[in-house]
Order: C-alpha cells, then sequence, then structure tokens
C-alpha cells in the first residue's frame, strides 16, 4: 500500500522506541564485538566439533618465531596459512607492545589481555542486547510499524530489479514503502536472524544452558561447534554493518543519522512511505 | 587460564593506573557491569544434568587446566608418598565432622561419569570421571541449618602466598553430577589433574572444579568479607560458573 510521497517532505519515520533501541544496539555490538574477540583471545581457534579437535580445525590464530628469531604471526584458516605479524597472532598487546595474542588490544575490551573482565562486559551488553531486541519487538508490534521493515513474498520479485538499482543499471528504483525490498530483507534477516542466533549460540557455549536445555547444544553440532557459529555470524553482523555505514553515508548521511536522532526524515525522490 | 597471565595483567594493571580514583571508578564501573551475574545465577542456576558420553568420544590427551601441579611442600610431601597420610576432614556449620582416608572413599560406591568439561577460556575435553557423588559427603557430615556454602580448601598457594579454593552452594553441591572425583579415565587422578581428590561440576565451567581438594568446610558465609567465594573469582571470574 504506498502512499505517493513528496520529494522534500518531512516525515515521522523512527518512532521513540525504534530511536533508543537503535542506539542502544549499536552501542551493545560494539561492545560485545570487542569483548567476544578479547574472549576468543583466550583461545584462538575454532573447530566444527564438540569437544575441541585438532583434526576439525577450520581457524586458528598462531604465533612461532622464525629462523632469524624474528617472531611471526599467522591465521591459519580451512589449511592455508597467511603471515599476518603485526595484525593477528603476533601483535598489539594494548599496554603498547606486542605478544602473541590472535586480536590486537586495539580492538578488543579491555585493550589489554584479561578474560575475566571481558565476559563481565560482554554478559551485560549481552543481556542489553537481547532486553533492546525485546523492548524494539513489542513496541514495534504494538506501533504496527514493524509492518514496514519486514519482508514479505511481494517483495521478493523487487529485490533484484533493486540490486539493478543500486548498481546503477536501473533508472528508478522498483516503488516501495518506507524501506526498499533489499533493505527489507537485511533488517529482517539482522533482527529475526542474526541477532537471535547470536544469542542462541552465545548461550550454547554455557554449560549451565547445555544442562538445562538439553538438544540445543546437539542441533549446533556441539560446544565448540556452537563456538564456531557463534563468530561466524559476528563476522556476517560486521559485513552487515559495514554495508549499512556505505548505505547510510552514502544515500545522505546527515538526513539518515538526523532520522535516527529526531526521528523526522525528508524524503528524497523516490522514498516511499508506509507497508 | 595460566597463573602467569593474571599475575602479569595485575602488575600491569598497577603500572598504567592513575591512582585511587580511577581503581575507585574502574571497580564501581565492573560492580554495576557484574550486577547481571544473580540474574544469570536465578535464570540458568544448576537445572537438568550434563549430557553423558560414551567411552569413544574421550579426549585422547586430558588438556591440563588451570593450575598444573602445586609448587606447596605440603602437597609435595603428601604426593612423594603416594597419598599414603591423606585426610579429607569435613568440618564447619555440621552436626557430625568426618575425616575420610583414601582407602574409606574408595570404599564407598562410585559413580563414574564421561562427560565434557567446558573451560572459560573457550575449550573443551571429554573424559571419565569416577568417585564419589559429593552429596553423600555433604549428607554424612549432618549440615547445620544456617551452613549455605560449600567452601573446598587446596593445597597450593599462588607467588603472593594466596590459597587456592572454591565453593559451591548446596544446591550445587547436591546436584546428583557433582563428584568427588578420585579417578580419571580409570586411574587414578594425577597431580596436574587435581590429585588425589578433586571436586568435578560437568554443570558449570571447569574453574569450579576445585584441584587438590585438602579440606571440605560447611560455611554460612565465604571465608573472610573481601572474598567472592574462590580464587578465580577473587581474580575476577564470577561465582556462577553455570554461564
Amino acid at each position: 500500500m504506498t502512499e505517493t510521497p513528496v520529494a522534500g517532505e518531512r516525515v515521522y519515520r523512527h518512532s521513540i522506541a525504534a530511536r533508543i533501541t537503535h542506539w542502544l544496539w549499536a552501542l551493545a555490538i560494539l561492545v560485545l564485538v570487542m569483548s567476544g574477540l578479547q574472549i576468543f583471545n583466550a583461545a584462538p581457534y575454532l573447530d566444527a566439533s564438540d569437544k575441541s579437535d585438532p583434526a576439525h580445525r577450520i581457524l586458528s590464530f598462531d604465533a612461532h618465531q622464525a629462523p632469524n628469531g624474528a617472531q611471526v604471526g599467522t591465521v591459519t584458516l580451512f589449511g592455508h596459512t597467511f603471515t599476518t605479524t603485526h595484525v593477528f597472532g603476533y601483535t598489539d598487546d594494548g599496554q603498547g607492545g606486542e605478544a602473541e595474542r590472535a586480536f590486537p588490544g586495539a580492538v578488543t575490551l579491555p585493550a589489554t589481555q584479561d578474560l575475566a573482565a571481558g565476559r563481565v562486559w560482554h554478559f551485560f551488553f549481552g543481556w542489553v542486547l537481547t532486553l533492546a531486541l525485546v523492548a524494539y519487538l513489542i513496541a514495534g508490534a504494538m506501533r504496527k510499524d514493524l509492518r514496514e521493515l519486514i519482508l514479505r513474498p511481494s517483495d521478493l520479485p523487487k529485490m533484484w530489479p533493486m540490486q539493478l538499482y543500486y548498481l546503477r543499471l536501473r533508472k528508478d528504483p522498483p516503488p516501495h514503502g518506507t524501506y526498499n525490498p533489499l533493505q527489507k530483507a537485511a533488517y529482517t534477516t539482522v533482527l529475526f536472524v542474526f541477532i537471535p542466533l547470536l544469542i542462541l549460540t552465545g548461550l550454547a557455549l554455557s554449560p549451565g544452558v547445555d544442562a538445562m536445555t538439553g538438544p540445543l547444544i546437539w542441533l549446533l553440532g556441539g560446544r565448540q561447534f556452537a563456538r564456531t557459529w557463534h563468530f561466524t555470524l559476528m563476522a556476517l553482523l560486521i559485513g552487515y554493518f559495514c554495508t549499512h555505514m556505505a548505505l547510510v553515508f552514502s544515500t545522505g548521511a546527515w538526513n539518515n543519522i538526523k532520522s535516527m536522532i529526531t526521528g523526522w526524515y525528508r524524503l528524497k525522490e523516490n522514498d516511499g512511505v508506509g507497508v | 587460564m595460566k597463573r602467569r597471565l593474571f599475575v602479569a595483567s595485575l602488575s600491569a594493571s598497577g603500572l598504567v593506573g592513575c591512582g585511587p580514583v580511577k581503581d575507585q571508578l574502574t571497580s564501581s564501573l565492573y560492580g554495576v557491569l557484574d550486577s547481571v551475574q544473580g540474574l544469570n545465577h536465578a535464570i540458568i542456576g544448576t537445572r537438568g544434568s550434563a549430557r553423558l558420553y560414551s567411552e569413544a568420544d574421550i579426549s585422547s590427551d586430558y588438556r591440563i587446566d588451570g593450575l598444573d601441579t602445586p609448587s606447596d611442600t605440603r602437597y609435595a610431601d603428601a604426593a612423594r608418598e603416594g597419598f599414603r597420610g591423606y585426610r579429607l576432614p569435613v568440618v564447619g556449620l555440621v552436626d557430625r565432622p568426618q575425616v575420610f582416608t583414601l582407602a574409606e572413599l574408595r570404599a564407598m560406591p562410585q559413580l563414574a561419569q564421561i562427560t565434557r568439561h567446558d573451560c572459560v577460556e573457550g575449550w573443551s575435553v571429554i573424559g571419565k570421571w569416577s568417585g564419589v557423588p559429593l552429596a553423600t559427603i555433604v549428607a554424612m557430615a549432618q549440615p547445620r541449618p544456617s551452613a549455605r556454602y560449600v567452601i573446598f580448601r587446596c593445597f597450593d598457594k599462588d607467588e603472593s602466598g594466596t590459597e587456592y579454593y572454591e565453593s559451591l552452594d548446596l544446591h550445587q553441591a547436591a546436584h546428583p553430577q557433582t563428584l568427588l572425583a578420585l579417578d580419571l579415565n580409570d586411574k587414578p587422578v594425577d597431580p596436574d589433574h587435581g590429585a588425589p581428590v578433586r571436586l568435578r561440576i560437568p554443570t558449570q565451567l571447569g574453574y569450579k572444579s576445585a584441584k587438590w581438594v585438602r579440606q571440605i568446610e560447611l560455611a554460612a558465609t565465604f571465608p573472610t568479607p573481601q572474598s567472592k567465594g574462590g580464587y578465580w573469582e577473587d581474580q575476577g571470574y564470577e561465582w556462577y560458573g553455570g554461564i
């Protein structure tokens, strides 16, 4: 049900609940990624198995000393080893020096190697993320503005034309509501697949949760596999974030950012409103 | 989870710290962040049972978790004579204090279980632990109603002289899978894995499974007002180790 939008018109696009939870997610995801990398550093490898097993290793970060005495950092992914000295494996120790460390101090929280503190950050912001998602879904369902961003079957035929428009192979985007079909696909995937699965795979790492939930860990392939999924989903979420940033900044950065602060968005040519 | 890592990080934080104000801020910040621990404990708690595995699942090498063999001279002496003189007292808020020899512990009905050991660092290993359910030992001592915690005093001290200890509440101690383990993979537990008696609680992370238990005490509170309930807890790890 696309209304006829007028370019230049200001519309109230984001509810107060959507704006608050959006920025809570931004903060929570930043802290969760950084504290998660801190936690990862304590066992910098991922196995596709239940127990730790080098025979099923798909990713590992290592350090060794070269014959000339120099420290070398490496990353091994699916059996292919890459030299990553000063970036991964042997890198910034968060104290101005370098050490055997998977991810550098610049991207971990805290910067120095401190698993206990990393866990404290991670669990607190895990709750922030979870409660913000629940609050958003409840508010969105009550205000009915969730309908505007959930991907529905009728959007599917419009996804490819929209992609062609982004690639500048098509002059106009297909007609759409507040969000275009690719935005809907991205937001639906992040909100209903990535974040719930991140929470679930994270919980599955806890022995108390495994004892309580029984089959959950088996659906994920075991505890080390759950760790692998958790890490992979994080990588996908970072991929989403990069795309999100590219589009925020290429489609009227200030208008976009302002709308996520005040709620008011100035319609551009081809923008829609409604479902 | 090597001790030197902690010593290094402790001394490093002393070097970069900007005096008491920053320390105070940091500790109140962590106090706020850590407040969700009670929520995690309340929601997850100790429910259900850890999965039991088959012999075929046992890891070929049971990785050493936490600290390796204690440097404590009392421990070295006891180990040298094969723990023949070992006695396990159960004391504190109990009506019938107990003292067990290894032979007495071995003469009790044994429970063997193949479970997964999940380390706080992220790795997992599967092994067969057998021994006496902790619930049996605690029940024999008849805890008084005021007892809330089971505190495990262990052999070993770190470089600063701090004794290694751990604690569970009575509910966790009563879980049928919580064991005082005597054997690992059908052999007496070796010093690196906690000889002669080790706590094994598969529903929580590995650091809760205290090694080298030398005394069990029933108590209403943790040993000191500053104590967070265990050696690792005092280093910043959660007392509730189910997450």
